[in-house]
């Protein structure tokens, strides 16, 4: 009834809806869609340098993909993210989960621990990143320093430098900075939850975990939602925290080399390289793109089959 | 809304108009530099040649220089960019004056190019048109730095053969100093390294070799000074699979390491740190007495002009005065690096030590020979010594997959 | 039997849970904030101190690092620089990422699904990809060496996550709200502004932030389109501090503190309304 209520707009309505819908797609598609596209064209040319030559078709692909020098490195880089995306899915959204169901009961000091949570999310990546290189610094940084001062001398390590620890430290420093934002998402999501319907689940003895994950997770799957196409779409595009704290190469030898860092290198060149491929480059957005847009409508239409349901 | 912002550009260009005319014809030159560190030296030089020049005022801009090969390639790719350009050498050079960003430069519109030695004209020449782009301005020497005092207080000399240097550092390490500043994290410091300790293992014939295809990196000559490269390794500075370049230049500069393998333009960056410091240097420890002692040389870069620029007479005029040798001796003694023009006169005395080295040295070989092309020789090297150093591989090992790599383009490797 | 079984356990559980609680969350707001007290504490000191003591309070009359790190770089205009494009663009994301997830919240339509799409397109762009025709595009517009070339960027990056952010609580908003309204004979743009918008507050201030950050975070953008020193942002000038300041960690302490102190105390002093605004929780 209501549907078909709304199934009929007048003409204002239209109108109104035009006003609310015209200006933002027309921002978006001048300063994305249209260079976005042109920068798609770049990725079928052959390039010499930074100047366009031949229209070279899928050849730019099937290097990215298949060729003996850049395909090892791309596929290398990608599981990388991969790994990434796992460990930062259960660390910073998993951990985000956990944090905001102990801050949503509300105990003794809750409001302080809400503001502590958040406050490296407020921080440039730039400064998350230089802080975490000087703190993991091999010898002068107060990781080691602290492993040392506890009597771990067994445990320090060189973190950035060890192909072992390096990509996890990236993952940590990451968590670090951003696991307040899954924090403070999901306690918004489970503050709009009706207070009655958890008292109930209280009433009818449901334990801590059973109410966990048979009424609060379910409710909050909004949340989820965009949390996890979020992660899904940063750990893809993940760049400037190996960028600051490895550098370009993905050091030591490649263990924490990610498609952000490639495709930085490969379409602007590195000073030991020297090569800069645009080329080359666009064509690893342009896959890199396509990958993400299939895989995050999947993701999000499951997860939002998910909201549905309930 | 439109008539405003044709009211603002009418302003704008009526503003521009009138400070064009009043300053009588003035030239406004921009010049781009990643040499954030050289500010003040390059504003005094562009104060002299104003003076010599009126008419030309020079504007000088720096980048950061990780950043600098994007932000030129992308104003130049825009049809933008500055006129005078300081450019890099080799491959990365090949990049910009490839798609004809860069005026090839000749005898006839920079009669200085004869102030320059062959091979430093050679390091600014685009292999496919052989025409110069750029105006050389430094030759770096891959060596080692040592501290005088803590040799002395160990009752140590510079070592000549590598038997020599490895007594020497243990000599260091018992008296509790770490002999080698050096770390490996960040990548670019591993072709450095191998470039001041391993040269004179590899000598002037394995380059030739390699050249000509008579040798791949497989070579034994090249296989044990890998070899012994992980050797000294233990006497580099503490973890030092995690000590990133700032890190171990500051382990250093402090005096709490006695040597540092690196590149001759460490030396004026150590003295600004730390004044006190009395360095000396020492090319690379020779495998038994009586072979020739090397270091490994390259051009860092040049100066060259914007193809596109609206005034390439006053840009020319300027390149002109960076090549003249009064330029060459005023950059040498200031910056403390050594300038490839003839008949310079140096003053400090580590730089000059430091040209005499360069006489005797061979190619710092990556950057000179194998930075065309992906993946360049000097990636290889980096990542597979960083991977061995850090014991993940044997220098068999390394020294095969960069010869893989190389081979993959190089045609003397493919037979 | 069961009965009493349970009521033992919903006696004791919340006491033991609580302590559970309690160590998690202290422990974590440690991990949390202890960096960030570091960071200060270095400020004050002189690299040697920082070597040798790393945990020990510093003096603090010290203040060498941060008078260097004021006087002698071009930190304050950098600042400016940043807050004057960051405000600018969360603005315009917020004015219009709001008309755009509105229109798909409230409004059943065959195009929805499309602009749904178009959006998740512009969130997953790589962006780098598009930055040099964005500099054509900047330049033919005569923006480009302007702060409008970085405001007109981070607008439409910004965009598609508000976009969402918002459609995402206002799907959630009952229709019964709007229907209310409808019968006493509001108009459509009264609705939004005076009925849902009101409600919309804690999305909008996730929107704000979620946008504000990476918009203060970023350092390519303004590398490649900003030539002028006096238009640079924050980021920007701070790796180039970074890298002329590399072995002086005093000074690095010093300079990440003075980068990190005004979106810092910002936040605390927002904190209060963005908290409020989210406990205020309008759906019950």
């Amino acid at each position: 009834m209501l549907v078909s209520h709304k199934q009929a707009p007048s003409l204002k309505r239209q109108l109104w809806v035009a006003f609310l819908v015209v200006p933002p797609i027309a921002f978006m598609s001048l300063f994305v869609v249209y260079p976005i596209l042109s920068a798609f064209a770049y990725a079928f040319y052959d390039w010499q340098g930074l100047a366009r030559g031949e229209f070279v078709g899928l050849k730019n692909f099937r290097e990215v993909l298949f060729g003996a020098t850049m395909a090892p490195v791309v596929w290398n880089a990608f599981l990388h993210n991969v790994y990434a995306l796992i460990a930062l899915m259960v660390i910073q959204n998993g951990g985000g989960f956990v944090l905001a169901w102990l801050l949503y009961k509300e105990p003794f000091g809750f409001r302080f621990h809400r503001i502590a949570v958040f406050v490296p999310v407020v921080l440039s990546t730039i400064i998350v990143g230089f802080l975490w290189k000087l703190f993991l610094n091999p010898n002068f940084g107060i990781v080691n320093q602290a492993l040392y001062a506890l009597g771990l001398d067994s445990w320090a390590k060189p973190w950035l430098g060890d192909s072992s620890t390096a990509l996890g430290a990236l993952i940590l420093a990451n968590a670090w900075h951003f696991i307040g934002f899954p924090t403070l998402v999901y306690l918004a999501g489970m503050q709009r939850i009706p207070p009655e319907i958890i008292e109930a689940a209280r009433l009818d003895g449901t334990n801590e975990w059973q109410l966990l994950k048979n009424i609060v997770w379910p409710l909050v799957a909004p949340s989820t939602t965009i949390l996890f196409t979020l992660l899904f779409i940063g750990a893809f595009n993940w760049f400037e925290i190996p960028y600051v704290m490895v550098g370009l190469d993905g050091s030591p030898f490649g263990s924490t080399d990610v498609l952000g860092l490639v495709f930085y290198r490969t379409a602007f060149g590195n000073q030991s390289a020297s090569i800069q491929n645009f080329g080359l480059g666009s064509a690893l957005a342009t896959l890199l793109f396509l990958f993400i847009v299939v895989f995050a409508s999947m993701l999000t239409l499951w997860l939002r089959r998910r909201e549905i349901q309930f | 809304m439109k008539l405003t912002r044709r009211i603002l550009m009418a302003a704008a260009a009526g503003s521009f108009l009138f400070s064009g005319t009043a300053a009588m014809a003035q030239t406004e030159l921009s010049f781009w530099s990643w040499r954030q560190e050289d500010k003040a030296f390059y504003q005094d030089m562009i104060k002299q040649f104003q003076e010599k020049n009126p008419g030309i005022t020079v504007k000088f801009e720096t980048f950061a220089p990780e950043n600098y090969q994007t932000i030129l390639s992308t104003a130049l790719a825009a049809g933008r960019g500055p006129d005078v350009i300081q450019v890099r050498a080799y491959g990365n050079l090949e990049t910009i004056a490839t798609p004809g960003y860069l005026l090839p430069l000749d005898k006839q519109n920079v009669p200085e190019l004869a102030n320059f030695p062959e091979s430093a004209l050679a390091a600014e020449t685009l292999r496919s048109d052989g025409k110069v782009y750029a105006v050389p301005f430094a030759t770096q020497a891959q060596l080692v730095v040592y501290n005088k005092k803590i040799f002395q207080d160990a009752g140590l000399t510079p070592p000549k053969t590598w038997d020599e240097l490895m007594k020497a550092a243990e000599t260091l390490k018992a008296k509790n100093i770490t002999p080698f500043a050096n770390g490996t994290a960040t990548a670019w410091q591993n072709e450095t390294i191998v470039g001041g300790l391993l040269s004179s293992m590899l000598g002037k014939d394995f380059e030739a070799d390699i050249v000509s295809g008579k040798a791949n990196f497989t070579d034994p000559r090249f296989v044990n000074a890998l070899a012994k490269l992980k050797d000294v390794s233990q006497y580099f500075s503490p973890n030092f699979t995690g000590v990133d370049y700032p890190s171990s230049q500051q382990l250093f500069a402090a005096g709490r390491a006695a040597m540092f393998a690196g590149g001759s333009y460490e030396i004026a960056n150590f003295k600004k740190q730390n004044p006190s410091l009395d360095l000396g240097v020492f090319p690379a420890p020779v495998l038994k007495a009586g072979d020739q002692a090397l270091v490994a040389t390259y051009y860092d870069g040049g100066y060259a002009v914007n193809a596109k620029s609206d005034n390439k007479d006053a840009a020319l005029k300027f390149v002109r005065f960076l090549a003249t040798p009064e330029y060459g001796t005023a950059f040498t003694n200031t910056l403390k690096n050594l300038s490839p023009i003839k008949g310079i006169k140096i003053e400090d005395p580590i730089t000059q030590e430091v040209a005499k080295l360069a006489d005797n040295s061979m190619s710092y070989l990556m950057l000179v020979r194998f930075r065309y092309q992906e993946p360049s020789g000097s990636v290889l090297l980096q990542s597979n010594v960083q991977k061995m150093l850090a014991g993940q591989q044997t220098p068999e090992q390394a020294a095969a997959e960069i010869n893989k790599g190389i081979a993959t383009y190089y045609k003397p490797f493919q037979k | 039997m069961t009965a009493l079984a349970s009521d033992t356990r919903a006696s004791r559980q919340p006491i033991s849970f609580a302590l559970l609680a309690q160590v998690i969350l202290i422990a974590n707001s440690f991990i949390m904030l202890y960096p960030v007290v570091v960071m200060v504490l270095s400020a004050f000191k002189t690299t040697g101190e920082i070597f040798d003591h790393p945990f020990a309070l510093p003096d603090f009359t010290q203040v060498g690092n941060f008078t260097k790190v004021l006087g002698e770089t071009e930190m304050p205009t950098y600042f400016m620089n940043s807050i004057l494009v960051t405000g600018t663009s969360v603005i315009l994301i917020l004015v219009l990422g709001t008309m755009a997830g509105y229109a798909v919240a409230r409004y059943e339509s065959r195009t929805n699904t499309f602009i749904l799409l178009f959006f998740l397109a512009g969130l997953m762009l790589p962006l780098k990809l598009a930055v040099i025709p964005l500099f054509i595009l900047l330049r033919d517009l005569g923006l480009l060496d302007s702060r409008w070339s970085l405001i007109v960027t981070y607008t439409a990056i910004g965009l598609p996550s508000a976009v969402f952010i918002m459609a995402g609580f206002l799907r959630t908003l009952p229709l019964e709200l709007e229907d209310a309204a409808r019968i006493d004979g509001a108009s459509e743009p009264r609705i939004m502004w005076s009925v849902m918008l009101p409600l919309a507050r804690p999305p909008m201030a996730i929107a704000a932030i979620q946008n504000a950050v990476p918009i203060w975070n970023d350092f390519f953008f303004p590398l490649v389109f900003i030539q002028t020193d006096e238009r640079k942002t924050l980021p920007q000038g701070l790796t180039t501090f970074m890298g002329e300041y590399t072995t002086d960690w005093g000074m690095l302490f010093a300079g990440l503190t003075i980068a990190a102190a005004p979106i810092t105390l910002l936040y605390i002093v927002l904190s209060r309304q963005f908290i409020q605004g989210m406990t205020a929780g309008a759906v019950k």
